[in-house]
């Protein structure tokens, strides 16, 4: 260990953060996780969520101010009753962020809370954010909203009316304001299913029962999800891999504008842990990390990825000046020898016409990018990790 | 790239600033809470701030290498204008407080805020003209481009550009990449909407309702690859009708005719000074591109020809004797479609609009309840 601190010293990379390897959590045995007494007792881990920065979005504001993004330290708890599983997330925000329902260009504050699907074995696991192809991902999302005007409340844009059009008056147009306000729904929650990039497609058919909620608390959020340990998505048990993220809406955070968490381990307490999956997600990266960046450029990968912050932009291929954060060693390996397994669609399909990202091969994406099977396991090993060191600072 | 593409000319020498457009848009599309303070149409005046607030300065669009550009969302109450309603029920109802209409909100900015300021000094050689505006249907739509959820998709059959509101989750990068601005943000739904091109009325062969409704008759709609329409005429065969902006690399697909038929100045006496124009030409090479130079030689040449021989082709095409002519929608077309693709013609709602391409899972509740995306009916 003392020999990677010194290099990664001298790769003038924060050393905490590199060293500090995601912690475990233990979801202790509870009666009841609905019972909010529980968090009283439960014992809060450190998780890093670092701010994605792969893809650059088109938004000339949002980039401003998200330009020296920081990674943000979140506070995660969890307990399980053997039936469902809660978690709590608390992460600092100066600024409380609602989005309101009379304004164009205001984004809230949110949270959301990633499941594997598949979480027998750690690798290869999902790609974190979208999942990859059969590899789905559940997403459950909470965003501070405002109040929705939305007559049948079923997030059903379709049935959204105009009162002018109603061709109901008087005392109907009474009644239905009445029971608007009684269906008005205030809660932004929506659970997604994702197979990789462009497949995210919410869960409308209530087949997830769960429950989200965000509270605010002076400097920062709360934020909740409890969600059964199986339904037809997912079987959790064991070692569950999970993943957060957090929007900050004063940055204009949404989407892809937001800071990640890597693949956390959580415990079920009383079931037997998945020992390879605890120690995928909790070691360090074998490798030399000096090694490894000699190695990342005699091979040219700066010629394509933005490697350290400082590097110039060229969005040729994927940032990777965050990688290190949020990309378990397992995926940046699968990246570095199997580049199509997970293809990241830049911002912009049309852009950089002579250099696209990927091509469009049977339907599938294959990454324009070489694959480097040809090296060996150790100088593999090294630019594993050394893009493990690759990270923001945290605030 | 879609198989066909539906156009729309707008002749600016013919339009008359009237709004009969926008409201025809107006009153047909806010059907949804959260779209009142969209103008799907628009009329402008031009020089002017626009709608948005300068819009041409907002960003989006590609640069010369195809590279979508960064650009900004407009804010609904500085940029757009909230849309204010006045007291009437209470003044209707005879309430003691309101004997005078007052509107619910002080407005500071709206469409057509700065109406008819125009550019110049009054009266030597001020001018203005009308723009009309609506989304373009790009061929290479910035809208589109920078959505990363696949919402925005171009239709097959007539390349009308529409949002799939369940894919939309409201992140708007789409209206930072459309350089015209033409695509809006529903803040009560979270999710982007934007003109539609009537698509509804279309299949019906029936002309989009702004240009059915067009006072001043500046409005041909018809396929690009129509050789008999007189979009196409305009477009291709006499090339007199120019994209707004196509320096911004989306290759829109509504035309105009620009304006040539502005007034002489006057000098300092106060005289007419002969062959002068007050409409500067780079104003009009901003707009539609250096082709401008030509168009408006073939649109003088083709007065000039009219006024000799009394024969001129172009001149019928302008003056839009027949609404039949106007708009050529060929009505079997989109049968033909809609039972290729097992599709109810009738539908008032394009399924793909409202339930999601790629929500086959089932995990999706589709408008009518009960049917599944995809065919129905
Ligand atoms: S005008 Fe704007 S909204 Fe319409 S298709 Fe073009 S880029 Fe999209
Ligand atoms: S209805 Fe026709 S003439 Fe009137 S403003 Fe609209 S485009 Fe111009």
């Amino acid at each position: 260990m003392k020999k990677l601190l010194t290099s990664i010293l001298a790769l003038g990379v924060c050393a905490s953060a590199a060293l500090a390897a995601e912690p475990l959590i233990t979801a202790a045995k509870v009666a009841n996780v609905n019972d909010a007494t529980v968090w009283e007792k439960a014992k809060f881990e450190t998780v890093t969520l670092y701010p994605q920065t792969a893809i650059e979005f088109n938004d000339k504001k949002a980039n401003e101010l998200t330009a020296k993004a920081k990674a943000k330290k979140a506070q995660v708890a969890a307990v399980h009753d053997g039936k469902n599983i809660a978690l709590m997330v608390k992460w600092a925000d100066k600024t409380k962020d609602v989005q309101g329902i009379k304004c164009s260009d205001t984004y809230s504050d949110g949270f959301a809370v990633q499941f594997a699907a598949a979480t027998k074995k750690p690798q290869p696991l999902p790609y974190i954010g979208m999942g990859s192809e059969g590899r789905p991902v559940i997403v459950h999302l909470q965003k501070a909203t405002a109040k929705v005007y939305e007559p049948n409340g079923n997030k059903d844009v379709g049935m959204q009316i105009n009162r002018q059009q109603t061709g109901v008056f008087g005392k109907e147009l009474a009644d239905f304001d009445a029971k608007v306000a009684a269906l008005a729904n205030t809660d932004f929650e929506r659970v997604f299913v994702a197979e990789g990039f462009r497949s995210l497609t919410e869960i409308k058919d209530k087949s997830v029962q769960s429950s989200a909620a965000m509270t605010y608390v002076p400097g920062g959020w709360n934020g909740s999800l409890v969600r059964p340990l199986k339904d037809q998505y997912v079987n959790l048990n064991g070692t569950v891999p999970v993943s957060i993220a957090v929007w900050d809406g004063t940055n204009m955070g949404r989407n892809g504008l937001k800071n990640l968490s890597s693949w956390v381990a959580i415990n079920l307490e009383g079931q037997k842990p998945n020992a390879a999956m605890v120690a995928e997600l909790t070691t360090d990266a074998k490798g030399d990390a000096a090694k490894g960046k000699e190695a990342a450029m005699t091979n040219g990968c700066n010629g394509c990825h933005q490697l350290e912050a400082t590097d110039a932009k060229s969005f040729m291929g994927p940032a990777l000046h965050n990688a290190g954060g949020y990309s378990t060693a397992a995926y940046l390996r699968e990246s570095i020898l199997k580049p199509s397994a997970v293809v990241v669609p830049g911002y912009n399909r049309n852009a950089h016409a002579n250099t696209p990202w990927y091509n469009i091969e049977k339907g599938k994406r294959v990454s324009t990018m070489t694959d480097f099977s040809f090296l060996d396991k150790e100088t593999v090993d090294n630019i594993v990790a050394y893009l493990k060191t690759l990270k923001a600072e945290a605030e | 790239m879609s198989k066909r593409q539906l156009a729309m000319v707008m002749d600016l020498n013919k339009c008359i600033g009237c709004q009969t457009c926008t409201v025809a848009c107006k009153t047909q599309w806010t059907n949804r809470n959260g779209r009142e303070y969209m103008y799907w149409n628009n009329v402008e005046t031009y020089p002017g701030t626009g709608y948005p607030k300068n819009w041409m300065e907002l960003g989006g669009g590609f640069d010369a290498a195809g590279d979508l550009q960064p650009g900004v969302i407009p804010n609904l109450e500085a940029d757009y204008g909230v849309p204010w309603d006045y007291n009437y029920e209470s003044l209707m109802g005879g309430q003691a407080d309101s004997h005078t209409f007052h509107p619910h909100v002080s407005p500071t900015w709206g469409p057509n805020w700065d109406e008819d300021e125009g550019a110049g000094m009054f009266p030597q050689d001020n001018y203005f003209f009308y723009l009309p505006r609506i989304c373009n249907h790009c061929t290479n739509p910035g809208c589109l481009s920078a959505c990363p959820r696949d919402a925005i998709f171009k239709r097959e059959e007539d390349g009308v550009v529409l949002v799939d509101l369940d894919r939309c989750q409201g992140y708007r990068y789409c209206i930072a990449g459309c350089p015209y601005k033409k695509i809006y943000f529903n803040p009560k739904i979270s999710k982007s909407e934007k003109c539609i091109l009537c698509f509804p009325r279309v299949e019906q062969g029936l002309p989009p309702a702004c240009a059915q409704q067009c006072v001043g008759r500046i409005r041909f709609v018809g396929f690009l690859d129509d050789e008999e329409s007189q979009v196409y005429k305009l477009v291709h065969k006499y090339k007199v009708a120019l994209g707004l902006r196509s320096d911004y690399g989306t290759q829109p697909n509504v035309y105009y005719i620009p304006p040539t038929e502005s007034p002489a100045k006057f000098d300092a006496e106060g005289k007419i000074i002969e062959g002068s124009t007050r409409l500067p030409i780079e104003e009009l090479e901003k707009l539609f591109g250096p082709e401008v130079h030509g168009a408006i030689k073939t649109l003088k040449a083709e007065m000039q020809k009219r006024k000799e021989t009394g024969v001129s082709e172009l001149m019928d095409l302008l003056i839009a004797y027949q609404h039949s002519d106007m708009f050529r929608l060929d009505n079997n077309y989109y049968q033909q479609v809609a039972k290729e693709n097992k599709r109810n013609p009738l539908a008032p709602v394009d399924t793909r609009y409202i339930a999601g391409k790629f929500t086959t899972k089932g995990h999706t509740q589709t408008l009518f309840g009960g049917h599944t995306a995809g065919g129905h009916h």
